[in-house]
């Protein structure tokens, strides 16, 4: 992946949102999204992450910074024609039916009736609506407007589809099949951008994902790249609490150095290690460097209970984030700007 | 063709959310009414028939222009003052303000103001288009009543009144000067009953600033006429003094002397002390009309007001204005009503309320369709950019 600009489906270099009253809720935001990957944003409430979604569909203006998306500077409305877009907490006008929203938003892309006709029909069917096409929608339920939501995004046939929060009140089976629907746009070329809370999720659809904080990008990349350094092996050992530390220290090799409390000490071999109660922690993924600690405890005729690889999940990357790591309490939410006065931020959506 | 494309979907858009309110229908259905009631309603040598009744009204043919115009008449006032001046401007503008007063609430909610804007169309042209389709639904209601109207009127006084059918652009205007700020406001509060309510309270500010230029104009117009009738009485004993002086001095030195004599002002007023109080009482009537103070201050205080407002009462009035000419109504037939007004402290000086009435209404016919609507029009063009800046510059 070349860094021209053209290959990247979202460019955004140093976005800064300042809301009228001084709530800053970005605070100078680098992303990149590749065309025809799935990627994830998370982060908690109040990060920012509505914001950057909505500043780049134009429905907040940012305050500094510039960017692109699909080649061309954020707010070109043309482009709008090859986005599709979930809003969070979206709301469709009750008198209109299934099939008259994904009409009418089809009709607002600038496309023909023909072309939009036929496009409700195999989105209906493709998010399993079909049945729903005549009913109005304020007798939807919630995971059906999520559906029709979804399927109101795709209505453009876009090559870049941002949705925001697409699971939120889905039921586990329609979960997975958003899931899969995300699996088959990529398939079809399409870029997703998901804006989610729910870690699990991402995890399972998201080619990169990128956590913000208070209104920061903390870090993005391929959850390999993310973990990288901080996969580990882990041995449990039965013993006494009380006496666990001084059985797992007598088992590192000579050389090492020593961890002290909850602090880290090293390995002659240059990895980490950690003593945390009855388990011992080893920053690696060779079986060979914990070979020598394991015979060193069995030769102490210490009882070892698990020896387990050990891979952070998105939750661990997610809560490390979202941690302060001078107090080791999660940070407060929202993007910072701490003003005494409540200003006038737009409506209350999760992130904005 | 894009844009054309957006336009249709915002008016099928439109259409579905009218259809969906049932006020609309129900407004619909009240015009539909009040054109049977107007059908109904006739004028005969004996007075005011409905179906085959005649009601007990002091008005006849006579009272509106005989049999030539009689008819045709009393449709025009029926329909400018009780169709138009009552049902389109009072009811049925309440109605349409109820129906259409969610629309930019609506659209700005959360929600749902994030799916309209990330599509391919400009904030200013979403909200006018908005806009100018909330008034779609009064031109839907006025013409419906006004094309019933005018079949009536072909139908009934069998004249074909293609003048009628201008109740459709001067109501539809008048309606979006208050759409306008409805609007806005709506932009502004984001809601609905807010919206709604603080129009309506606007709209009873113009109604009083309208009501308090009309008093205003009557009382000037009465000091107006008092002023002339004063002059013209003051000219009159003037004239009969010095004849009186004349003709005392040629009694008594002949008329060489009388032919050449010339009466001073201070012998007119010492002959006839009724001059005296005839110059004080134009005096007076002067001092309120034109002090610092007078009655042409606020009058001219209160028009220069009304220019930067909507001027919704004089805008439909247009019509009647158009409809009905002033000469053609028989006044003689309404009942005598002198001294209505407080002009008679003046003494001997008789203007009748009918006067300073048809008096009035010529001042205010004299107001340029210009300065009704031109101005009004550009109060709602400041009203709406103003709106269109807002939800230019407005994030969501």
């Amino acid at each position: 992946m070349s860094d021209t600009p053209t290959e990247w489906a979202i460019d955004v270099q140093n976005v800064k949102k300042t809301y009228r009253g001084g709530t800053k809720a970005l605070r100078g935001v680098d992303l990149r999204v590749a065309k025809g990957e799935v990627f994830g944003l998370l982060g908690p409430n109040g990060s920012g992450k509505s914001t950057l979604v909505k500043i780049m569909m134009t429905v907040i203006r940012r305050s500094a910074g510039k960017g692109s998306v699909l080649g061309e500077p954020i707010a070109h409305k043309p482009t709008l024609r090859k986005i599709g877009y979930l809003p969070e907490h979206h709301r469709f006008p009750g008198y209109l039916k299934g099939k008259q929203v994904l009409e009418y938003v089809g009709g607002l892309q600038g496309m023909d009736r023909t072309t939009k006709k036929k496009r409700a029909a195999e989105l209906l069917d493709a998010v399993k609506m079909t049945d729903w096409a005549k009913t109005p929608v304020k007798r939807y339920s919630k995971g059906m407007r999520q559906r029709l939501g979804i399927a109101q995004a795709l209505i453009n046939d876009p090559d870049l589809v941002m949705l925001d929060e697409p699971t939120d009140g889905v039921d586990p089976v329609g979960r997975r099949d958003i899931r899969d629907l995300c699996k088959r746009m990529v398939d079809e070329g399409r870029t997703v951008f998901l804006n989610s809370h729910l870690l699990s999720e991402l995890e399972m659809v998201c080619s990169r994902v990128a956590i913000m904080v208070q209104g920061e990008v903390r870090s993005q990349g391929t959850i390999n790249e993310l973990v990288q350094g901080q996969e580990r092996y882990e041995i449990v050992i039965a013993a006494d609490p009380a006496r666990a530390a001084e059985f797992l220290l007598s088992a590192l090799p000579p050389g090492a150095e020593r961890p002290e409390g909850a602090g880290r000490g090293t390995l002659p071999s240059g990895e980490w290690v950690e003593i945390s109660g009855t388990t011992l922690k080893i920053g690696s993924t060779q079986p060979e460097t914990i070979a020598p600690v394991l015979d060193n405890l069995r030769r102490g005729g210490v009882l070892i209970h698990t020896v387990r690889p050990m891979r952070p999940s998105l939750e661990d990357l997610f809560m490390q984030a979202v941690t302060d790591p001078t107090t080791g309490e999660a940070l407060m939410p929202g993007a910072a700007g701490k003003k005494k006065k409540r200003t006038k931020a737009p409506r209350a959506g999760g992130d904005a | 063709m894009i844009a054309v494309t957006q336009t249709w979907t915002l008016l099928v858009d439109a259409y579905r959310e009218l259809n969906a309110r049932k006020l609309f229908w129900i407004t619909l259905f009240l015009s539909g009414l009040l054109v049977i009631v107007f059908a109904l309603l006739g004028i005969t040598d004996q007075g005011v028939t409905f179906g085959p009744f005649t009601m007990p009204l002091p008005l006849s043919l006579g009272f509106f222009g005989g049999e030539e115009n009689g008819e045709r008449n009393f449709y025009a006032l029926m329909f400018s003052n009780f169709g138009v001046n009552i049902w389109l401007t009072w009811i049925a503008a309440i109605l349409a303000l109820i129906s259409t007063a969610g629309i930019v609430p609506d659209l700005i909610q959360g929600g749902a103001i994030d799916t309209v804007l990330s599509k391919p169309i400009g904030r200013v042209r979403l909200l006018l288009t908005k806009y100018f389709l909330g008034l779609l639904f009064v031109t839907l209601q006025v013409s419906v009543f006004t094309f019933g109207c005018f079949f009536v009127f072909g139908f009934r006084a069998n004249v074909w009144e293609p003048q009628l059918l201008l109740a459709i652009p001067i109501v539809v205007t008048f309606f979006s000067y208050l759409y306008g700020v409805c609007a806005l406001l709506g932009l502004l509060t984001r809601s609905t009953i807010a919206s709604l309510l603080v129009t309506l309270l606007f709209w009873f500010v113009l109604f009083l600033v309208n009501s308090a230029d009309v008093i205003l104009l009557q009382f000037r117009t009465q000091s107006e006429l008092t002023e002339q009738r004063l002059v013209e009485r003051i000219e009159r004993i003037e004239s009969n003094t010095e004849r009186g002086i004349i003709g005392r001095v040629r009694r008594e030195q002949g008329d060489e002397a009388a032919d050449a004599y010339e009466v001073s002002d201070q012998e007119l007023l010492e002959t006839n002390p009724f001059l005296v109080r005839s110059r004080e009482d134009l005096e007076s009537t002067r001092a309120d009309l034109y002090d610092p103070w007078g009655l042409v201050f606020w009058s001219d205080s209160i028009t220069t007001l009304k220019t930067v407002l909507p001027k919704t009462t004089e805008t439909t009035a247009l019509l009647e204005r158009t409809l009905v000419d002033l000469n053609e109504l028989d006044f003689g037939d309404l009942p005598e009503d002198d001294n209505a007004l407080p002009s008679d402290e003046v003494e001997g000086v008789s203007i009748s309320a009918r006067e300073v009435n048809i008096a009035t209404e010529e001042a205010l016919r004299d107001r340029s369709t210009w300065w009704i609507v031109g101005t009004s029009l550009l109060f709602e063009a400041a009203v709406l950019g103003l709106g269109c800046l807002i939800f230019w510059r407005r994030d969501f």
